[in-house]
């Protein structure tokens, strides 16, 4: 005689929850996740460093920044790059947290783990939003760390510190808060391209680096057009989020970052489902 | 109530059907063997189940559920191919984020309990990528065997068990069907192995089942012959042939087939001046029923 089981499906939050904490368990037991840390929070400190030293010919080197801060956020939108500073600042950890998330979600693929979670009751939309979420999160840490390592970097360089607090804090609330909206791009182009580890991490930084917004910038100058438009774009929002930010800057890099979050996230769903795993 | 029900299942990949229309039915509480030639479709069959890949159509239904419905996805345990750990973490991290993910409430328990049915209650602490061949397959399978699943789905899980490991996973799906009632979908080529537990069969062959029968109808259908050995094989066997109606010279001996009255055939050859030098009862295994059954259906045992 066969035994009577019960069946009780797990609800949305539930498979969230069970998702979130592996996703959760697995970043925090990883060394990935705190070499990357590590990663942002030299690269500022050895940037800024880097333009106190001395060239070769014994000439100390013209700073690259002229505030300490900027280290963080550019002092205005700067969506054209002129020089390094313009582009060198948290911004950047959007390209290192874009490699990560490529080989935290390679890993899923690589090991065959992923398929331990389709067996079971993981729907694909739990896997693309839990993805995203502990992305976002890796990648805010990373903002923190990138915080710590720059304002060593500007004790070391000796830069000047003035600055309009609140702005700063606004700059600095929305570069975090785009990690989701970064997290979910780079979450989707990783589903994309799963079969192909490499292209993933090319892809992500590709993106990561912003150039094809950078590449518009300039066309749009060229034209004369505003240069705001491009705050619809997560690098465009990103470099919006600058020293000169009000409340303002910080509604749109939620909006922005949210409704990115909210398309990749469909639409990496929805190529899961129409896919096969592997 | 079925454990899996497929109806018309169909995949396929470049145009060429893995798996053509194929209907399958798993009574719940069995230990179905599911077996096939290399590319047959097995471990297709194996994957669409498991919601590893989209069937282009047909039905699965798991204990009368549509096979995507959360509720019943949770309790189904599977090793497909490989364990599915990752290799940089340890045994234990690797079975606690399948209890975070199942939800199991007493985690270091169940870790616990699964290793100590696999045998690797001492390896917990272990690195994945440093176990060898046979251990990844003993922590697939306790992988699997977490939360108390009501249908196991094991895609060649004797592959690289000693003979020890093939023991100890004959005992964990006696034990798991009879204690837990649940069901087991087991897919290998070791037909000797799979004819020690399994209830029912499933053969399958170019994506379509061919046979489904329980392991008393593989009994009933079990043919009987007698094979022998004489001085003038070839004179024996054209004297056998005219009197029975299958009789053939296979592995160096003569083999009639539905019958097993050795007196009766004794006596005949020895009547027409032949002398039998060995002689004995035999009875179709799972094994030669199944390469007989390819041979039928023109696969490539013949």
């Amino acid at each position: 005689m066969t035994k009577e089981i019960k069946f009780e499906s797990p609800s949305f939050v539930q498979r969230i929850k069970s998702m979130l904490g592996v996703d959760l368990y697995r970043l925090f037991h990883t060394p990935l996740f705190y070499i990357f840390l590590a990663i942002a929070a030299i690269i500022p400190a050895m940037v800024s460093a880097m333009t106190m030293m001395p060239d070769q010919n014994g000439q100390t080197m013209e700073p690259l920044y002229s505030n300490a801060w900027q280290i963080m956020a550019a002092s205005e939108p700067l969506y054209v790059i002129r020089t390094i500073a313009d582009y060198a600042n948290m911004n950047m950890v959007f390209i290192f947290g874009g490699i990560m998330v490529s080989i935290f979600i390679g890993h899923d693929y690589k090991s065959g783990y992923v398929k331990q979670l389709f067996t079971t009751h993981a729907k694909k939309q739990d896997y693309m939003i839990s993805k995203s979420l502990t992305c976002a999160l890796a990648m805010a840490c990373m903002c923190i760390t990138y915080l710590l390592g720059g304002v060593a970097g500007g004790f070391f360089a000796g830069y000047d510190w003035s600055v309009n607090v609140g702005s700063l804090i606004l700059a600095l609330l929305g570069k975090i808060i785009m990690s989701v909206g970064w997290a979910s791009l780079f979450t989707f182009l990783n589903i994309i391209f799963r079969r192909y580890f490499g292209i993933s991490v090319a892809s992500s930084f590709f993106f990561g680096t912003g150039i094809l917004i950078i590449g518009a910038a300039a066309i749009i100058e060229a034209l004369g057009l505003p240069t705001y438009v491009l705050n619809l774009f997560l690098y465009g929002s990103s470099v919006n989020a600058c020293l000169a930010s009000n409340i303002g800057t910080l509604v749109v890099c939620i909006l922005v970052s949210f409704a990115w979050a909210f398309i990749y996230n469909l639409a990496g769903t929805h190529i899961l489902n129409k896919s096969d795993v592997y | 109530m079925n454990a899996i029900e497929i109806k018309d299942l169909s995949k396929s990949f470049r145009g060429m059907y893995a798996v053509d229309h194929l209907t399958m039915t798993v009574p719940q509480g069995a230990i179905y063997g599911f077996i096939g030639e290399n590319g047959s479709g097995k471990s297709t069959t194996e994957k669409l189940i498991c919601g590893h890949l989209v069937p282009d159509g047909g039905e699965i239904k798991l204990f009368g559920r549509d096979y995507t419905d959360p509720g019943v996805r949770v309790r189904v345990g599977a090793l497909i191919e490989n364990a599915g750990c990752f290799p940089g973490s340890s045994v234990y991290q690797n079975l606690m984020m399948q209890c975070i993910n199942l939800g199991i409430q007493n985690a270091d328990e169940e870790i616990l309990r699964v290793l100590r049915i696999v045998r690797m209650e001492e390896h917990a602490s272990l690195k994945f990528k440093s176990c060898s061949l046979g251990m990844k397959q003993r922590i697939g399978i306790a992988m699997a065997l977490l939360g108390s699943p009501a249908l196991l789905i094991l895609d060649e899980p004797i592959n690289g068990l000693d003979t020890d490991g093939m023991r100890m996973m004959r005992e964990i799906l006696v034990d798991i069907t009879k204690t837990y009632g649940c069901t087991v979908l087991i897919s290998s080529h070791l037909l000797g192995e799979l004819e020690k537990i399994a209830t029912h069969y499933g053969i399958i062959r170019q994506g379509k089942m061919i046979v489904e029968m329980s392991a008393e109808e593989m009994d009933a259908r079990a043919q009987v012959f007698t094979s022998l050995k004489t001085a003038q094989m070839q004179k024996a066997l054209a004297l056998l042939s005219q009197k029975y109606a299958d009789v053939r010279e296979e592995d160096g001996y003569i083999r009639i087939y539905d019958v097993d009255n050795v007196e009766e055939i004794v006596s005949f050859l020895m009547e027409n001046g032949q002398v039998v030098s060995e002689i004995k009862k035999n009875k179709i295994g799972l094994e030669e029923y199944y390469i007989e059954l390819m041979s039928k259906q023109g696969g490539k045992h013949k």
